[in-house]
C-alpha cells in the first residue's frame, strides 16, 4: 500500500475543506477591511474604520462583558469539571469508562434542547418557582430567567461534559506510583495534590478552560435564549451585523477579533501543555 | 548486625479471598542488605507495600525499633521506597525531585541545598541537577530515584525491583553500585526481586516467598546449598531432580540405581520422593563417588570457562544438566551420542518429600 | 490508601454532577408526557403532545428537511472523511499545517464558520437552501468521521496488508477482504456520529439556509418556537430529538469502543 499515492485519497476531502472552510475564512479576514455600502452591500475600498469601530468604547464594552461572562463560565466549569474528573478517576478502573460515557453523553445531544431545559426550570411559571411556592415561599420571586446568571449557568451546563473529558485524560494517565512516591517522601494528601497532581494535570485544565471560554465568548444561542436580549454578547453582535443590521464588513471585523482571541488562547494552551511536558512520558 | 531493626510478626494481608501475605514473621537487622525473593504473585510486593505504609495489614504487627508502625501512613514513617517505575516527578528537575522529601521535613533552604548537592555527588550526577527526568537515561533515572529516597536518611530503604528496568550489562554494574551506596550510607536495604541471581549477588540474607508464605530465610550460601523445599531448590540456581522411592533403607532411582543421601524424616517404605543435585556437583570422574548415573549426551554447550552437558538418562524425565569446569573437561573427548557416567557425593544430594 | 471519607466524598461529587447534568433533561422528558402540559401540576400521563406534533405541518416539513440534510451530508462526509483518514494514516508523517486543516472544523466556533460560509455563498451569488446547508455540514462532519476512522487506523497493524499481498492477494482483494472489514465498524460509528451532529446542528444551518421557509430544519424550528416560550409541543419534540441522538451515539459507541472523538 505504501507505494500508492495517499494524496489521491486525501484530495477530495482536502479540496472540500479548502473550498468551504479555508477560502470562506480568508474571505472574512479580507471583508473586515472593506467599507459598508450605502444600501448595505459591500464597497470594495480599503478601510480601517471597521477595526477602529471594534475598539470604540461601546463595542469594546460588549467585548469586555462577553469576556467576563465567558471567563466566569469557564472558571466554574473547570472547578466542577475537574472535581468530577478527579472523582471518576478515583473509582475502580472497570467502572470508569461507563461513568465517563454518561458524563459526556449530554454533550453530544442537541444544544438547543439542553438550553431550553433551563428555560423550563427557570421561567416565571417554571419548575423552580413552582417548587418554591410548594415549599411555602410567598410573594414576588426574583426573576431567574433572562439574567446574566442564567446565561452563565446555561454555558456551564452545556460545556461541562467537555471539561470533564479534558481533565480526566491527564488524571487517568497519572501513574499511581507518582502519588505514592510523594506520600512516601513525607507529603500529606493535600500537599501531594497541590505539588504533584495539580501541576501534572494543568494541560487538561487549560484545554477545558480555553474550550469553554472560546465557545462562550462567541456564543449567541445561549444569550439569546437565556439572556432574552437583555444584554448583548459578541456572538449576538456578529449575528446582528449579518442578519439584521446588514453591516457585513463590521461583522467580519468583529469575527476577526474573536478569531484572534481564540488563536491567542489556543497558543497559551499549547504553551501550558508543553510546560507540563514529561507528564506524558510517565503514562501507563 | 546485632539487634533487629524491623520485626514483622504474624502479618497477613488479604485481598478478597486471595491471601497476598499469609502469616509472615521476619526479623531484619540493622545495616542488613535483605532480599525478598519470589515469583510474581508470591506476595513480595504486597509485603513491601505493607512496610512502606501503602497498605495496612489485616492482622499481625510491624515493629520498627520496637515500635508498632503498621497503621502509620507512609508520610509519617522513617521508611522510604524506591518505586519500580522510579516514579520521578516529571515536571520537576533532578535537584527539585531530590529536594522534595527534605522540603516536606521543613528543613531550612541552605541545609536542603547542601544535602541535595552531597547526594548528587555520591550518585555522580552533579552535572545533571537541572535536567528533567525525561532527559535522563534509564540508569540515570534509577540513580535519581535512589538519591531521592536516600537523601531523607531513612531508617530503612525499600527497593521494588530496583534493577528491573535496566539492561543486562547495566544491571550487573548497578548490583555492585547499590552495595557500595548501601555501605556508604549505612542504611538498611530491603530489595524485592524475582531475579534469584540478583538476590544471590547483592543480599546478606534472602527470604523466599511463595503464595504469600515464607518458605525459607537465610544467607545466600545457606539457601543455595541447603534449600529446605523442592520449590526453593528449583527456584534458586539450576537443579537436577530425580524421582526416587524408599526401598529398605536406601533410595532407588527409576533406572534401578541406588543412591545414598540423608533420608528426610517421615519418609516411609515405598513412598515417592525427589533427589536433587546441582549440575556443578556432577563429575565425569565418577569412580570417586557413591552415587552414579549413566546416560547419553544429547547436547553440549560451551560457556567460556565451563562446559555444559545435557544427558538423557533413564533415571530422569528431564535431561540431566552437568556443568564441567574447563580443567575437568580437558582431555575428555566428548561428543553428542556418547554414553557417559557421572558421579556425585552423598553430601551434595538433597532429598525432598515432594 | 483510599480512606472511607474520601471515597464517600468522591461518590457524592459524582452523584451531584450527574444530577446537575441529567435532572434538567429528565424534567423535560417527564413534562412531555404531562396531560395538562404545564410544569406546575401533573395531571396525568398522556402522549397527546406527540400527537399534536404529527398534526403540525411546519414541524413535519422541518423534520423532513433535517432528514434530507443529515442523510446527504453524512453520505458525502463518510466517503470523504474515510478516504482522508486512510490517506493521512498511510502517509503517517503529516505536516502541522495539514493536521491543523483537518482538526480545525472540529474546534472552529460555529458562528465563525457560519458567517464565513454565508459571506462566501452570497458573494458567489449562490441561491441558498438545503443544498448549501448540506455542503456546510459536510465540512465538520467529514472531520469527525476522519477522526473516528483514524483512531481505528492508529491501532491497525499495516503489516497485515503486506501479509495479504505476500499470500498472493491483489490490492483490490486486500482492500475488500482485509481493510474494509477491519474499518467497517469505525466507518459506521463515524457515520452515526455525523448523522447526529447534523440533526442537531443549528447555527450553521441557520446562516446558510437562505431566507425561505421551505428550507427550515428542525433545530431552526425549535429555536423559533423556544423564543415564544415554553410549550408542551417543544417538550415532546425535544424528547424525540434527544432520544434519537442518544440512540445513535450509543450505537456509535458500541460499534467503536471509545471511539467518540476526544475520548
Amino acid at each position: 500500500m505504501a507505494d500508492r499515492r495517499p494524496i489521491y485519497l486525501m484530495s477530495p476531502a482536502l479540496a472540500w475543506l479548502t473550498a468551504f472552510m479555508v477560502v470562506p475564512c480568508l474571505l472574512i479576514l479580507v471583508l473586515g477591511f472593506f467599507r459598508r455600502g450605502i444600501y448595505g452591500g459591500i464597497e470594495y475600498t480599503f478601510t480601517l474604520e471597521n477595526m477602529a469601530l471594534v475598539f470604540d468604547p461601546l463595542y469594546a464594552g460588549i467585548f469586555l462583558k462577553s469576556a467576563v461572562i465567558a471567563g466566569l463560565a469557564a472558571s466554574i466549569a473547570v472547578v466542577i469539571g475537574y472535581a468530577a474528573a478527579y472523582a471518576i478517576a478515583s473509582m475502580p478502573a472497570r467502572r470508569q469508562p461507563i461513568l465517563l460515557f454518561f458524563a459526556v453523553l449530554p454533550f453530544w445531544s442537541n444544544y438547543l434542547v439542553r438550553t431550553y431545559a433551563w428555560i423550563v426550570l427557570l421561567n416565571r411559571e417554571g419548575l423552580i418557582v413552582a417548587l418554591a411556592r410548594y415549599l411555602g415561599f410567598e410573594g414576588e420571586l426574583p426573576s431567574m430567567l433572562y439574567t446574566e446568571s442564567a446565561v452563565v449557568v446555561g454555558l456551564v451546563y452545556n460545556y461541562l461534559p467537555f471539561v470533564i473529558l479534558a481533565c480526566y485524560a491527564p488524571l487517568s494517565r497519572l501513574n499511581t506510583e507518582i502519588v505514592e512516591a510523594s506520600r512516601d517522601l513525607g507529603a500529606s494528601g493535600w500537599t501531594t495534590f497541590r505539588r504533584i497532581t495539580l501541576p501534572m494535570t494543568v494541560p487538561g485544565i487549560a484545554t477545558g478552560f480555553v474550550f469553554v471560554f472560546v465557545l462562550s465568548i462567541g456564543n449567541f444561542v445561549t444569550p439569546a435564549l437565556l439572556g432574552g436580549g437583555q444584554f448583548q454578547m459578541i456572538g449576538n453582535l456578529v449575528y446582528a451585523q449579518f442578519l439584521t443590521a446588514n453591516d457585513w464588513p463590521f461583522g467580519a471585523a468583529l469575527s476577526m477579533v474573536l478569531i484572534a482571541i481564540m488563536m491567542g488562547l489556543l497558543t497559551l494552551q499549547t504553551f501550558a501543555t508543553e510546560r507540563a511536558s514529561g507528564a506524558r512520558r510517565v503514562e501507563g | 548486625m546485632s539487634k533487629a531493626l524491623l520485626s514483622i510478626r504474624d502479618t497477613s494481608k488479604h485481598f478478597g479471598t486471595v491471601r497476598a501475605v499469609d502469616e509472615i514473621s521476619l526479623d531484619i537487622m540493622e545495616n542488613e542488605f535483605f532480599a525478598l525473593l519470589g515469583a510474581s504473585g508470591s506476595g513480595k510486593t504486597t509485603l513491601l507495600r505493607l512496610l512502606g505504609g501503602f497498605e495496612f495489614p489485616d492482622s499481625g504487627s510491624i515493629l520498627l525499633d520496637g515500635e508498632d508502625i503498621s497503621r502509620i501512613p507512609p508520610n509519617h514513617r522513617p521508611i522510604n521506597l524506591m518505586f519500580q517505575s522510579y516514579a520521578l516527578f516529571p515536571h520537576m528537575s533532578v535537584a527539585q525531585n531530590i529536594a522534595y522529601g527534605l522540603e516536606m521535613e521543613k528543613l531550612p533552604r541552605p541545609e536542603i541545598d547542601a544535602r541535595v548537592n552531597e547526594v548528587l555527588d555520591i550518585i555522580q550526577l552533579s552535572g545533571l541537577a537541572q535536567r528533567k527526568p525525561d532527559q535522563l537515561s534509564g540508569g540515570q533515572r534509577q540513580r535519581v530515584a535512589l538519591a531521592r529516597a536516600l537523601v531523607k536518611r531513612p531508617r530503612l530503604l525499600l527497593l521494588d525491583e530496583p534493577l528491573g528496568a535496566l539492561d543486562k550489562k547495566l544491571r550487573s554494574e548497578m548490583q555492585l553500585e547499590l552495595k557500595r551506596i548501601q555501605d556508604k550510607f549505612g542504611i538498611t536495604f530491603i530489595v524485592v526481586t524475582h531475579d534469584q541471581e540478583e538476590a544471590l549477588v547483592m543480599a546478606d540474607r534472602i527470604a523466599i516467598l511463595k503464595d504469600g508464605q515464607l518458605l525459607q530465610c537465610g544467607s545466600p550460601h545457606e539457601i543455595y546449598e541447603h534449600p529446605q523445599t523442592r520449590y526453593a531448590a528449583g527456584f534458586i540456581g539450576t537443579m537436577n531432580f530425580f524421582p526416587v522411592h524408599l526401598s529398605g533403607k536406601t533410595l532407588v532411582m527409576d533406572d534401578g540405581g541406588r543412591i545414598s543421601a540423608a533420608i528426610p524424616e517421615g519418609l516411609t517404605e515405598g513412598s515417592e520422593a525427589v533427589a536433587a543435585v546441582r549440575p556443578e556437583r556432577l563429575h565425569l570422574a565418577h569412580k570417586a563417588y557413591k552415587n552414579k548415573l549413566t546416560g547419553r549426551i544429547s547436547a553440549i554447550a560451551y560457556h567460556g570457562l565451563d562446559l555444559q552437558l545435557h544427558i538423557e538418562a533413564a533415571a530422569s524425565p528431564q535431561p540431566v544438566m552437568v556443568r564441567l569446569t574447563a580443567d575437568e573437561a580437558e582431555g575428555q573427548p566428548l561428543s553428542i551420542g556418547d554414553d557417559v557416567t557421572v558421579g556425585w557425593s552423598a553430601e551434595n544430594t538433597r532429598v525432598f518429600r515432594d | 490508601m483510599a480512606d472511607r471519607s474520601t471515597q464517600r466524598l468522591m461518590l457524592l461529587i459524582i452523584a451531584a454532577v450527574f444530577a446537575f447534568l441529567y435532572l434538567p433533561i429528565s424534567v423535560l422528558f417527564a413534562l412531555s408526557f404531562n396531560e395538562g402540559g404545564l410544569p406546575t401540576a401533573w395531571t396525568g400521563f398522556s402522549v397527546k403532545w406527540y400527537g399534536e406534533l404529527l398534526a403540525n405541518n411546519d414541524i413535519l416539513q422541518a423534520a423532513f428537511n433535517t432528514l434530507i440534510v443529515a442523510v446527504a451530508s453524512t453520505i458525502v462526509a463518510t466517503l470523504l472523511g474515510t478516504l482522508l483518514a486512510i490517506g493521512v494514516e498511510i502517509r503517517r508523517r503529516n505536516g502541522r499545517f495539514l493536521e491543523t486543516i483537518i482538526f480545525a472544523p472540529m474546534i472552529i466556533p460555529d458562528i465563525v464558520l457560519a458567517i464565513a460560509l454565508l459571506s462566501f455563498f452570497s458573494m458567489l451569488d449562490v441561491r441558498m437552501g438545503l443544498h448549501t446547508i448540506i455542503v456546510s455540514h459536510v465540512v465538520f462532519n467529514l472531520a469527525f468521521v476522519c477522526s473516528v476512522v483514524r483512531a481505528r487506523l492508529k491501532t491497525f497493524d499495516w503489516s497485515i496488508v503486506e501479509a495479504s499481498a505476500d499470500l498472493g492477494a491483489t490490492t483490490v482483494t486486500t482492500l475488500r477482504r482485509i481493510v474494509i472489514p477491519v474499518l467497517t465498524p469505525a466507518v459506521v460509528a463515524g457515520a452515526l456520529l455525523a448523522f447526529t451532529l447534523s440533526v442537531d446542528e443549528f447555527i450553521i444551518a441557520f446562516f446558510t439556509a437562505g431566507a425561505g421557509r421551505e428550507s427550515i430544519t428542525l433545530p431552526m424550528q425549535i429555536f423559533a418556537m423556544i423564543r415564544f416560550g415554553v410549550t408542551p409541543e417543544i417538550n415532546a419534540l425535544s424528547t424525540i430529538v434527544m432520544t434519537i441522538s442518544v440512540i445513535a451515539l450509543a450505537l456509535s459507541q458500541r460499534l467503536n469502543r471509545g471511539g467518540i472523538p476526544g475520548q
